[in-house]
């Protein structure tokens, strides 16, 4: 709670004496006592302080730290609208209101406009303290949005940072966990290849069950490494032509496309502005899954692109097992699979990484499926560099 | 007769030192190998120095990057700037594939960088094959100039 807040004046209640420091910019004795008077009345329990000129009105702003500043318009060494120039370079925010003789409708309007909070006439003092009150009150306000805007602020700021630590250990540990897992692949693979048939068949069991745990975690270290590693490893974006990158994928997967007798079509696609082996990782991973979650028929995958505003929508679908429409968005959580293992193999994390890569550029993914239907996948992509975002299409 | 090749691998992992022994048992090459487990340790080696008074230089170099004392790269930047090291051809043999690892190597003046592969099939692979480029193929920097 700020020190305005804990003295708030409630409107209308005057049966308890509201402290107020007041800072006044008045050269005439006389107004200044009126000005002070008509605050007063109002059951205001005023310290004042009454200066001239700039150099007093710095000096008081320090010593005196005045919660309003009442300025009068016209003063002869000064401008009175000056002292909202001082304020801000003291980077104080504090309630001025212009207390003045005759002031055009323009002036008051420019007033304000440079900051003044409201303006009074002399012979209008009746007004002032109504006007003191919400000044104090819109301050309070103020200094309360201030203080949420801050949290806000810092709360953010802790979550990034949490994040990117969170993102920097998974990376650190999975590529350390690396090295001693390799040691257990390679010697249990070894064990195998030297030692098959010499030990009794129950040993041959242990050993192929060993270098098959160990497989599978390196497998799923490298992925787990693959999704820290997105937006992490100096992610090189550029426009990329999605022909070339589905091409590449294609070769890739040549030999799963080859066992199973998919068929991927693709229509002519466009270029994105991303990383180009980021949106390889996506479009290997969403084939990948269209041939390996496949039903009885052989896989039939399709890829295509729309645009849609500064984006390019593209769908890969296919004839598969399909999702059922409750696990649509569980898919795309790290380690979560909806199949045993004997069933489908994978580490639950091609997806997860595909949602990561598609969301650190500012795109989304989505699947639209029925268990058993077929799935598509949807997902936007930036079509343009953010420079060029704003001029329209060649 | 020709003199038999040699090898010295720098790796802190002995488990790998093994692998790649036995990788390259009963080779046509005949490489001859020595091992050393940190970077200090391969550039007395290298220099002959201590223990390593009467070892004969290597024709290959298999360097890990992750070593202790002195890394991997710094052997490498040590040997690069020695007159009677920089010929030596140096494979970095490391289990990274950072980016910035791989082409630090090369700017320091590596001679290739090879992943560690994971699996033992591959590991053997990529051993026999630095094995057989090198011995096999390759011309060699004359020895003893």
């Amino acid at each position: 709670m700020s020190n305005v807040g804990t003295k708030l004046p409630m409107p209308g209640s005057v049966e308890s004496k509201l402290k107020l420091r007041v800072l006044l910019v008045e050269d005439n004795v006389v107004d200044a006592e009126l000005v002070l008077r008509a605050i007063r009345i109002d059951g205001f329990d005023i310290d004042s302080v009454v200066v001239q000129d700039e150099p007093a009105f710095t000096r008081a702003l320090r010593t005196h730290r005045p919660e309003v500043v009442l300025a009068d318009y016209n003063l002869p060494n000064w401008k009175g609208m000056e002292a909202l120039d001082v304020l801000r370079r003291e980077g104080l925010d504090v309630p001025t209101i212009l207390v003045s003789g005759a002031l055009g409708d323009v002036t008051a309007v420019e007033c304000i406009k440079q900051g003044a909070t409201d303006y009074v006439l002399k012979d209008g003092l009746a007004r002032l303290p109504d006007v003191i009150r919400r000044a104090l009150r819109e301050k309070h306000e103020r200094s309360l949005r201030h203080q949420v805007e801050e949290d806000l602020a810092r709360k953010v700021d802790e979550l990034a940072r949490s994040n990117a630590d969170l993102e920097q250990f998974a990376y650190v540990a999975s590529h350390d966990l690396q090295e001693p897992l390799r040691m257990v692949a390679a010697y249990t693979q070894l064990l195998a290849e030297r030692y098959r048939g010499k030990l009794d068949e129950k040993a041959d069991t242990f050993i192929a069950y060993a270098s098959e745990g160990a497989l599978r975690m390196q497998i799923l270290i490298q992925d787990l490494l693959a999704f820290s590693r997105v937006g992490q490893d100096g992610a090189a974006s550029g426009s990329v032509d999605c022909n070339g990158v589905i091409e590449d994928v294609l070769q890739v997967l040549a030999s799963a496309i080859r066992e199973s007798g998919a068929v991927v079509r693709h229509a002519d696609l466009p270029a994105v502005w991303a990383d180009r082996t980021q949106v390889a990782q996506v479009f290997q991973n969403l084939i990948g899954n269209a041939i390996k979650f496949c039903g009885k028929d052989p896989p039939a995958v399709s890829v295509r692109a729309e645009k849609a505003d500064q984006n390019w929508l593209f769908t890969v679908s296919d004839n598969g097992i399909g999702i059922a429409p409750e696990y649509a968005e569980n898919i795309f959580v790290i380690f979560q699979r909806l199949h045993t293992r004997a069933e489908y193999p994978g580490s639950g994390i091609g997806l997860a990484i595909c949602k990561k890569i598609i969301e650190h550029l500012g795109g989304k993914i989505w699947v639209e499926s029925q268990a058993g239907a077929g799935s598509t996948f949807k997902f936007t992509m930036p079509s343009r560099g953010p420079d060029e975002r704003v001029e329209a299409r060649p | 007769m020709k003199p038999l090749p040699e090898l010295l691998i720098v790796d802190d992992n002995p488990a790998d030192v093994v692998l790649a022994r036995e990788a390259l048992t009963g080779s046509v090459h005949g490489s001859q190998i020595s091992s050393v487990e940190d970077g200090d340790e391969a550039m007395a080696f290298l220099n002959h120095r201590g223990r390593y008074l009467n070892t004969i230089r290597p024709d290959l170099v298999i360097l890990d990057l992750n070593l202790p004392k002195r890394d991997g790269l710094a052997v490498l930047v040590a040997m690069k700037a020695a007159p009677d090291l920089c010929r030596i051809p140096v494979v970095i043999f490391s289990t990274s594939r950072l980016r910035q690892d791989i082409a630090r190597s090369y700017e320091v003046g590596a001679n290739c960088y090879v992943s560690k592969p994971g699996n033992l099939n591959d590991f053997f692979s990529a051993i026999k094959a630095i094995e057989q480029f090198w011995f096999g193929f390759v011309n060699l920097p004359p020895r003893g100039e």
